[in-house]
């Protein structure tokens, strides 16, 4: 009888923390689930056979960016507000909303309602096949705001995969190529292999500290480190900084950070340039979120937040001593993305010197790019012990970084495609003497890859400082100087070092002659196409200007990290 | 609950499968072998994770494990279809026939011990096509040269 009674006390509860607590947070989420429903629906049903799919993944797609915006707006912190992390855990601590998770979100919605109708309007995926496509980039998209969200290894692990396996999916969008079958399975190869090899770094890392539980995690490790003195662990040391570096495999392959990197240059080039877009930016949107909740989950106990109850005081004093204690785990994990960071950076900037495709030029770039975020994380987690003010700033800064590649890098791609359709080549020099025909494009093309550059006028520019903002910010204040110097110089000399290969680019395009056999004009800024290039390129533009109200927005994102 | 001495045997046994699964999915070529491989990782994942679990007595580690066989399980259907599409391109299921997409600088492995041309076509049962025939490549001759 008594168990019966706990039953159902149980399931009250439940029903109670599902429906009350948790769903009205997960609004944008459902909206995009509820979509691929009807996707489903309209490849099945003749009376929806009428429908464009596109229209109808737009429709949901906007809603749930209305749904992550008005989630935004809430936020306590909006307008001026005491930015006071606004930490809600959700689904029995599966899933945890706060500002990190409500930025994020609003970015990847956003992502999508600028990427259906460029998908559209490019037409890779033709009206027989977009249920299937806009069906795989929404159940993916859907995946990576749980990313976003996760507060528990069983999410990180399933968010992971549900990002993955639709991505597997569309690098073999295009059936008919043989160049797309061998980037699917060389993407799907690898991406089992890592997967595999994250698991088991988090069964060690959950088995040794007894949970997967984020925080709890956090705790344990903080009293495994406070019961033993210091350098005498021994064995559960070495196996906890194994299970760290394993799951680390897992993440740097959705990161494509070195030595991780090997599928990325391969599955761009063979994937369509509208698959390469969406693999660019969204799901290394969400691979950096993910980064950023483990190193801070696991490196920063969380503090019941104030006024919650009266032991607030009581609370946040033991957070702090867990934090102290925790300083070991945190120098370990600065250690090894900060070292990523620097051969990632280096290594994408240097490999994309010799590309002749330009998708595989862009593969390199993305890469080089993830390599400036992980400093960014690197930069936050090290300030994150000591100075937890300007660890926040450097979180903001990865957060604005991450909005300002959206235009840039999905501006990229969108050239790539429309240029494909009109000239039937993805190789620069098919590019040659593009000015003589198409000065429009040429200029939305110089806008978008100067801004990947990172020079002054433009959006770039400003993610850049603030990213080297930051890090001038962690050598003067954190423990990890040295290590934090050579990431500034690492930094500085692979902008320098991204020029060439970049205005290489515009280079070809403006002073190499046209050739013969080349048709009127390839593209022109007044049609569908020019106006999706447009705006694109105009944000990037106008970001550059006006880029107080999305670095607000940004700073927001970082009061996630107190 | 479990014993230390029974939690080091099956923790042992998990890393057993898990280390066969790595070493054969970066030595293996064949692809379906490969898949295997990556499978056989995950059930010595599920072998310690279900160790861990008893160890601690709760259910956290069992629940995650059920996570991990229909997450794998999903993963090994989308793959396969890759396989089979590949098996259906080239007759081969040897993962160095597809080196087309790779650094134009690199020159391809080549290996002595692959027959040098298949002799038999090959043949497999055959389903009539769903859908639009898809058009001819029309970038086909843009490629680099294949194997």
């Amino acid at each position: 009888m008594n168990s019966v009674s706990d039953l159902g006390s149980i399931v009250s509860r439940s029903l109670h923390d599902t429906l009350a607590l948790s769903l009205p947070l997960f609004r944008p989420e459902l909206c995009l689930a509820v979509t691929v429903v009807l996707l489903l629906l309209c490849r099945m049903l003749p009376v929806l056979k009428m429908l464009d799919s596109a229209w109808v993944a737009l429709g949901g797609a906007a809603f749930a960016l209305f749904y992550a915006w008005s989630d935004l707006r809430g936020l306590p912190g909006w307008l001026g507000g005491d930015a006071l992390a606004s930490r809600q855990e959700i689904f029995t601590g599966l899933l945890v909303f706060d500002s990190l998770t409500a930025y994020i979100r609003l970015l990847l919605m956003a992502f999508l309602v600028l990427y259906i109708p460029f998908t559209k309007v490019s037409g890779i995926p033709d009206r027989e096949d977009g249920a299937d496509f806009y069906t795989l980039v929404l159940g993916a998209t859907l995946g990576m705001c749980l990313m976003a969200s996760a507060n528990h290894l069983l999410m990180v692990f399933m968010a992971v995969e549900m990002a993955s396996v639709p991505s597997y999916a569309l690098a073999g969008l295009l059936k008919g190529r043989r160049a797309s079958s061998e980037a699917a399975i060389k993407y799907a190869v690898y991406g089992a292999g890592a997967s595999g090899i994250m698991l088991y770094g988090m069964s060690l890392l959950a088995g040794l500290l007894g949970s997967c539980h984020l925080p709890t995690m956090a705790r344990q490790l903080a009293g495994l480190a406070g019961a033993i003195p210091a350098g005498n662990l021994g064995g559960v040391e070495m196996v906890l900084v194994l299970g760290g570096l394993m799951l680390a495999v897992g993440l740097a392959f959705k990161l494509s950070a070195v030595p991780f990197h090997f599928w990325c240059p391969d599955v761009f080039e063979g994937a369509a340039a509208e698959v390469g877009g969406f693999l660019s930016v969204a799901s290394k949107t969400a691979a950096v979120a993910l980064l950023l909740r483990i190193a801070f989950g696991l490196g920063m106990p969380v503090a019941v937040l104030p006024g919650a109850d009266s032991s607030s005081a009581l609370a946040g004093q033991a957070a702090a001593l867990q934090g102290a204690l925790l300083g070991d785990a945190r120098h370990f994990m600065v250690a090894t993305i900060g070292l990523m960071a620097a051969l990632t950076c280096t290594l994408g900037n240097l490999a994309a010197y010799g590309q002749n495709n330009m998708k595989r030029l862009l593969a390199y770039s993305t890469i080089a790019h993830a390599g400036y975020l992980l400093m960014g994380v690197a930069a936050a987690v090290a300030l994150s012990g000591s100075h937890p003010a300007s660890a926040r700033t450097a979180v903001s800064a990865v957060a604005f970084y991450l909005a300002t590649y959206l235009f840039m890098n999905l501006g990229a791609f969108a050239i790539v495609a429309f240029l494909r359709n009109a000239l039937r080549s993805e190789e620069i020099a098919s590019y040659a003497g593009l000015i003589r025909t198409s000065p429009g494009i040429v200029v939305a093309t110089g806008v978008v890859l100067v801004s990947l550059i990172g020079l002054p006028p433009l959006a770039g520019f400003w993610s850049k400082f603030l990213i080297f903002s930051a890090l001038v910010e962690a050598i003067s204040l954190s423990a990890e100087r040295p290590l934090m110097l050579v990431l500034l110089v690492v930094g500085g000399l692979n902008t320098v070092f991204s020029l060439y290969y970049y205005l290489r680019v515009l280079k070809v395009m403006t002073f190499d002659p046209l050739p013969a056999d080349r048709p009127g004009e390839a593209l022109s800024l007044v049609s569908f196409p020019g106006a999706i290039v447009t705006a694109l390129a105009v944000p990037v533009v106008m970001l550059g200007i006006f880029w107080s109200g999305l670095y607000a927005c940004a700073q927001l994102a970082g009061a996630f990290a107190s | 609950m479990m014993s230390l001495p029974m939690l080091h045997n099956a923790l042992l046994v998990g890393a057993m499968l898990f280390s066969l699964g790595l070493v054969g999915i970066l030595t293996r070529r064949n692809l379906i072998v490969m898949f295997l491989c990556a499978e056989l990782m995950l059930q010595g994942v599920s072998v310690s994770l279900v160790a861990w679990s008893r160890y601690h007595g709760d259910w956290g580690g069992q629940v995650l494990v059920i996570f991990v066989l229909t997450v794998a399980a999903c993963e090994a259907a989308v793959a396969l279809v890759f396989v089979l599409q590949a098996f259906a391109r080239t007759g081969r299921l040897d993962a160095a026939a597809w080196q087309t997409l790779r650094e134009a600088t690199l020159p391809r492995v080549m290996d002595s011990k692959l027959p040098a041309d298949d002799t038999l076509a090959p043949s497999w049962p055959t389903l009539s096509p769903a859908g639009v025939l898809p058009p001819g490549d029309p970038q086909e001759s843009l490629q680099r040269e294949h194997v």
